[in-house]
């Protein structure tokens, strides 16, 4: 019989009263354990939230945006002046190129097919390459093509009628940093990056379908405009229109354009989350509303954001107030316990028991409890967790859905239905991977919580212990 | 040797003070089988608990081979009534939910005995104070009430302790069982050097004893010493 046997024998003593115990307790530690499960998934999901798109504000020319409208091109000049704006930590600026396959552009010719350039916009001149695109014309495609084939160019001609496969430009993008057209690191899955950004080289970064559809891996060459390019990357953008499209570095691509100096778009990173509405103002106002329009291209994520910090907060809260309402129980339950054997405590001090030993023995029996309560409230935790999180965020997602506008907007090619987020964007993305979190580590970490809060609240009562004089033994004889 | 120095104990009850024990004053040698009889009330119960320092005493000193337990921090106090003390209480005093070899081998951990060891000691204990052996493993609270007793007994010889306190060890004992338990004291007191102090009620026992005193209302006197050989022939 050791102190931890006699331990676990008291927390037996009344059978009835130790399930009663255990499954009061059980439902606080499963509380604590759902509510520290949602907080994590929550807290994650806006950590990335506001690392990937949080922050990013877009400028583009006043009038313009990607291809379409008109107005006056940015410059490098403007992208100084961005820089200089408070909060303001990085600003990257690029320029867009929509590259066509020669001998598809010899082609179209020979068929009385031209202006494929698209509708005004600020590249109207097309740029010549070895490339095939990666994606199909499709309907969508043919659709937009003829769109732009009669009001663009007025030219005549059955233009639904031509025969010859219309393939679509590849998006080409001078950067000035290893960014994506969105502000996003981009995810190379091989070779490197293209070194410094802001000088110009023959190296360009490709997405992993067009360099798959051209047969090109890294090292290998291809052209455009005539000149040669080499492979040095390749890169996955998550998506089919993301994909095909090619980075080189900016002043590469104002080169090729023949416009240098010249920006499509900068890319402004904000410093923090709290900062992006006044560091959004100050940019409009320092680059002049009639010159440049600033965007938050993410904007309905922004306030998925802030719901999602409501949510993360109440979670916390219910997590503490869970583990809080755990500890007390343990609290009261040792106290009642140490009342109600008050005289057999006095028998252990009358035979010589140290305090610590009397003590050490409370504090396991109240283990033990907690240990039952954890095994139960964790299985009631895993069962919970999903439904308790889908419940908070789903009723905060229903607040937020309203403010939301579908598709992020912005960069070259904007009108396509390119699939970059649906109308519900974060929120419904986020309910999957809610459920998808409950890791054991997390349930590992809430037990840990749970048994320090179980140790202090038996601390006290196991410390009264100490106060109880072997006198006691003779009580009530 | 145990010395007993103008010990008081004042109790307050309501607005009077009782004093159970009331300026007592004796000396035991190393060895010494004594016995103390009294009525009800006359504080026996709480001289006990004075000598065993399971309570301190409002005046006066005990003090234990040269040691005063007045002048013993708690501690010091606590690993006396482990390894000095052996105490048979009046109501047992056992753990209700512990086995009566679990709650003979408890004092034995306490002192930090390797559990073989205890386990073995206390099987022998229980077989000296005539426990069937189909009960040494049996929770306390399905024995008799002479059974209870003798489990105390047997806890109380546990940490083999220099002064054993008794209080009415035979009272829930037949008469064969009691002198076997008497026999038992007798022998350690003398094959052991053990002091062994026992209240009682029971004449038999208390004319076995080396001293016998009385308690009145607080007071002790000693009763004139008899021989034990004597006594043993006589009682
Ligand atoms: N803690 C206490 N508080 C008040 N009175 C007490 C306390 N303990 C004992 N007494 C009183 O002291 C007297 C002696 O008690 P006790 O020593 O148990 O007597 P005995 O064992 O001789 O029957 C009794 O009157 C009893 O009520
Ligand atoms: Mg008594």
């Amino acid at each position: 019989m050791s102190v931890l046997a006699r331990s676990v024998g008291n927390a037996f003593r009344n059978k009835v009263r130790t399930a009663a115990v255990v499954a009061v307790l059980a439902v606080a530690i499963g509380l604590a354990l759902a509510m520290l499960v949602a907080n994590q998934a929550v807290t994650g999901k806006v950590a990335e939230l506001n690392a990937s798109v949080g922050t990013v504000l877009t400028v583009n020319p006043a009038g313009g945006q990607g291809f379409e409208g008109g107005g006056e091109p940015l410059t490098s000049a403007q992208a100084a002046t961005a820089a200089a704006v408070p909060n303001v930590s990085s600003v990257v600026g690029t320029k867009a190129l929509r590259l066509r396959n020669a001998a598809e552009i010899a082609a179209g010719a020979a068929s009385g097919r031209t202006g494929q350039g698209g509708p005004g916009g600020q590249s109207a001149t097309s740029v010549t390459t070895s490339l095939k695109a990666a994606v199909d014309a499709g309907t969508l495609g043919n659709r937009n093509q003829a769109a732009s084939g009669t009001s663009g160019t007025g030219t005549t001609g059955s233009t639904t009628a031509a025969a010859p496969a219309f393939s679509l430009p590849i998006t080409a993008t001078g950067i000035g940093a290893e960014v994506d057209s969105t502000g996003k690191g981009l995810q190379l899955t091989q070779g490197t990056g293209l070194g410094n950004y802001t000088a110009a080289s023959t190296g360009a970064l490709l997405g992993t379908t067009l360099a798959e559809k051209n047969g090109l891996n890294v090292g290998s060459k291809f052209t455009i405009q005539d000149q040669t390019f080499t492979v040095k990357g390749l890169f996955d953008a998550g998506t089919a229109f993301g994909n095909n499209a090619l980075y080189v570095t900016l002043p590469t691509a104002q080169t090729l354009a023949a416009l240098p100096g010249e920006l499509s778009t900068m890319i402004v990173t904000v410093n923090s989350m709290e900062n992006v509405d006044a560091a959004k103002a100050a940019l409009q106002a320092a680059l002049g509303s009639g010159k440049a329009d600033v965007t938050q291209g993410q904007r309905n994520l922004q306030t998925a954001v802030s719901s999602l910090d409501s949510v993360k907060n109440i979670s916390f809260i219910a997590f503490v107030a869970a583990l809080g309402t755990a500890g007390l129980i343990i609290l009261l339950i040792m106290v009642m316990l140490v009342r109600e054997r008050r005289r057999e405590i006095g028998v252990l001090k009358a035979i010589g028991a140290p305090n610590r030993t009397i003590g050490l023995q409370f504090v396991l029996e109240a283990l033990v409890l907690v240990a039952l309560g954890s095994v139960v409230g964790a299985a009631v935790a895993s069962f919970a967790s999903g439904g308790i999180a889908s419940a908070l965020i789903s009723s905060s997602s229903s607040t937020t859905a309203t403010g939301q506008r579908g598709g992020t907007g912005g960069f070259p090619g904007g009108g396509f239905p390119g699939g970059q987020g649906g109308p519900l964007g974060g929120a419904s993305q986020l309910l999957t991977s809610v459920t998808a979190s409950a890791s054991p580590g997390v349930i590992a970490a809430g037990i840990a919580a749970v048994f320090g809060v179980a140790i202090i609240g038996a601390l006290v009562p196991a410390l009264l212990t100490a106060r109880i004089r072997p006198i006691e033994v003779l009580r009530g004889e | 040797m145990i010395e007993v120095k103008n010990l008081v104990r004042t109790f307050k009850s309501g607005d009077r003070n009782i004093k159970p024990v009331n300026d007592v004053s004796f000396e035991l040698e190393q060895g010494t089988l004594a016995s103390i009889v009294g009525k009800s009330g006359s504080g026996k119960s709480t001289l006990l608990s004075l000598l065993g320092a399971l309570d301190k005493p409002t005046s006066g000193d005990v003090v234990v081979n040269g040691v005063s337990l007045a002048s013993m921090p708690d501690g010091k106090l606590t690993k006396y009534r482990r390894r000095d003390i052996g105490f048979v209480f009046q109501q047992f005093a056992l753990i209700p939910n512990l086995s009566a070899v679990d709650n003979v081998m408890l004092p034995m951990e306490f002192a930090g005995v390797r559990k073989a060891a205890r386990a073995e000691r206390a099987r022998q204990l229980l077989e000296q104070v005539q426990l069937d052996p189909d009960k040494h493993v049996r929770r306390i609270n399905r024995l008799s009430g002479g059974e209870q007793q003798r489990v105390a007994i047997a806890r109380a010889l546990a940490n083999e302790p220099k002064l054993i306190l008794a209080d009415e060890p035979t009272g829930n004992l037949d008469e064969q069982t009691g002198e076997h338990i008497i026999e038992l004291l007798s022998t350690l007191s003398r094959d052991h050097n053990t002091t062994i102090l026992v209240v009682t009620h029971d004449r038999a026992l208390a004319n076995k004893t080396d001293r016998r005193f009385r308690l009145q209302q607080g007071r002790l006197t000693e009763e004139p010493a008899r021989n034990r050989a004597t006594a043993a022939v006589t009682g």
